[in-house]
């Protein structure tokens, strides 16, 4: 016999959380589609080569298998890439605007010797066809407000824009170890080391001055983005600053501003972000819940050139965070559970199904000891915290309140139980 | 809103103390032999713990604590997705291969590398595509060449004595450590204007 059937990073869902999730997932859903947004879904499966090729996620990160003609799958990473698949696929014309909403799980294989779940349960929407600030300020304020609506008050969105600094590295003509060695300094914001590196290198000290600037652009938006206007050295960051204004304007217009702030030091690990990128945060809770961004140049590779803004949220960690603030959806309905004897059978089945053509939930269970230790013992289950127990006797309907009956005439509605 | 400190026990939480109360913060309840866990300033607003120094990254990460203080070597044997900010300069020494002075790394032949830095040695020796077998240890990792068990060791070096009383010496350098500061990627955000002075002060103190 096997005892240990837990595998790191996998987990159940117990019956209390997934009716949370449930619940969660119908209201983001109808959030999105009140917007316009058509829920798909792609395979459970995608073939390795569509990720290696892309660079964005380590081959390491992925759980790869062979099949039976001996080509290499792995189970879906990520949601973005298989989705812009089939909006190229199914929609040729560039033109087209497409809505897409998701949800799903995706798995990568952390290796960490600490346990990192590596089942992720997301949510998300892509827009593409639309590369206006307007289709950019409507990701974000889908992203705010779905942590809003489920009562979540302290969000907190950090807005970036990979362009800043990839745009100024471009007039730098860094080495791609050397890029990448300050693009992790940066990300870090890890200023002393930046510091120490930029000595090793042969640049000008005002370019070095604008390098060691790039990890403090963060924080309020209007004040961000004149420390940026200062620092732009050709009219590409130039641009990224306008844009990423407009940005911020349009969110003022439709008031969700304040849930914004800057921060242009974060090179994302997805290198298929072209443009604005960001990532949502619940106060108290350390790490982010939301990421998001513009992908341009990611559809190309399947044909169609057409420009895409979207996000996903870990939905599992924002149940964790709202099972710790008391803000999960309780799974209070009654059900009603009769006991029959016997000779009872069926007026209990009569009486059920009546009960679940009304919208109720009913369960029927023959008394096989005494009732009195059947009530007990369905007190007794977790499962059963709800239930409204009926004991059902020569034709004649009893009501458990405490473990005595009363005689009743028929199922009292919720009211008239209070 | 409190800003939460977490400390690597030792000479550098000493170090980061005195810091803190030359800040101004004043911790009435705190001595080195207290056995209290957490500690609070008279204010409120400034709380620290102390904590073995490999859990700082993960406390700070977390978001357990907003701010965390510990050495550079512990945060390249244990990454963390944390804000790294200030190079603090204290607890200065260096990453090294230590081995006897007159027996070079034998590059070229697969060695045996005792260290407590497993991390830290397997990431050097690879970039020089050299096969090693590491051995963790968890103390006293000069006596490992000693009694034969490895070939070399990789571990932190401040003034070198005890590889010298040993009869070892530094063959290369790894790296330069010292403590750093670092902060929880959210905090630094949604906490910023009470974060910004402290970093400011300690910045100033440098």
């Amino acid at each position: 016999m096997l005892f240990n059937y837990t595998i790191d990073g996998f987990e159940n869902i117990q019956h209390q959380d997934y009716f949370a999730l449930q619940q969660i997932n119908d209201k983001l859903m109808s959030l999105y589609r009140s917007h316009g947004y058509h829920q798909i879904s792609t395979p459970t499966f995608e073939t390795y080569d569509l990720y290696v090729n892309e660079d964005s996620i380590p081959s390491d990160d992925l759980f790869k298998l062979v099949n039976h003609q001996g080509k290499v799958l792995v189970l879906k990473p990520d949601a973005t890439l298989p989705v812009t698949r089939m909006a190229a696929m199914n929609h040729p014309n560039a033109e087209d605007i497409i809505k897409f909403s998701y949800e799903t799980n995706i798995y990568r294989n952390f290796s960490s010797p600490e346990i990192i779940k590596k089942e992720i349960t997301q949510i998300g929407i892509e827009y593409f066809g639309n590369d206006s600030p307007e289709c950019d300020g409507e990701v974000i304020a889908l992203a705010i407000r779905s942590l809003l609506e489920n009562g979540i008050e302290d969000v907190h969105i950090d807005l970036g824009h990979v362009g800043f600094i990839n745009f100024l590295f471009d007039d730098l003509a860094f080495s791609t170890k050397e890029k990448a060695t300050l693009f992790k300094y940066i990300e870090n914001k890890n200023i002393g080391d930046i510091a120490d590196y930029l000595g090793k290198l042969a640049l000008p000290d005002d370019k070095k001055a604008i390098i060691l600037k790039l990890p403090l652009l963060y924080g309020e938006p209007k004040a961000v983005a004149e420390e940026m206007a200062a620092l732009c050295i050709n009219d590409k960051m130039r641009q990224v600053v306008e844009k990423i204004s407009e940005i911020y304007a349009h969110l003022e217009v439709i008031g969700l501003s304040q849930y914004v702030s800057f921060d242009l030091g974060f090179t994302n690990q997805m290198n298929y972000y072209s443009d604005i990128n960001f990532k949502g945060y619940i106060n108290s809770c350390g790490e982010p819940v939301i990421s998001g961004g513009r992908y341009n140049h990611l559809s190309e590779k399947f044909g169609i050139p057409r420009p895409a803004c979207g996000f996903a949220i870990d939905l599992l960690k924002v149940i964790d965070y709202m099972e710790q603030h008391q803000l999960l959806p309780l799974d209070n309905e009654t059900v009603h559970v009769i006991l029959y004897e016997p000779t009872d059978k069926a007026g209990a089945y009569k009486l059920a199904d009546e009960l679940r053509q009304a919208g109720k939930i009913a369960e029927v269970f023959i008394i096989k000891t005494t009732v009195t230790d059947q009530v007990k013992t369905l007190h007794q289950n977790p499962l059963y915290k709800n239930a409204r127990i009926y004991y059902l006797r020569d034709k004649k309907l009893e009501l458990e309140k405490n473990a005595e009956f009363l005689c009743i005439d028929k199922i009292p509605t919720e009211s008239e139980v209070e | 809103m409190v800003i939460r400190f977490a400390l690597a026990k030792g000479r550098v939480a000493k170090k980061a103390i005195e810091l803190l109360i030359d800040l101004g913060y004043v911790f009435s309840d705190y001595s080195e032999k207290s056995r209290k866990l957490i500690f609070t300033d008279t204010t409120g607003t400034i709380e620290f713990f102390l904590v073995k120094s490999p859990d700082v990254p993960t406390y700070v990460e977390k978001g357990a604590a907003d701010i965390g203080i510990v050495g550079k070597d512990v945060l390249l044997e244990h990454p963390a997705q944390v804000y790294e900010m200030l190079n603090l300069n204290i607890g200065k020494c260096k990453m090294c291969v230590a081995g006897f002075e007159n027996r070079p790394i034998p590059y070229g032949k697969k060695m045996v590398v005792g260290t407590k830095y497993p991390v830290i040695a397997k990431e050097y020796f690879h970039t020089k595509n050299q096969l090693v077998d590491i051995i963790k240890i968890n103390g006293s990792v000069e006596l490992a060449p000693l009694i034969g068990l490895a070939d070399c060791i990789v571990d932190i070096v401040e003034s070198g004595s005890t590889l010298k009383e040993n009869g070892l010496s530094v063959l290369e350098e790894i790296c330069e450590i010292s403590s750093r500061l670092i902060v929880n990627q959210v905090s630094l955000k949604t906490k910023r204007e009470m974060i910004d002075p402290i970093i400011k002060a300690f910045e100033n103190q440098l």
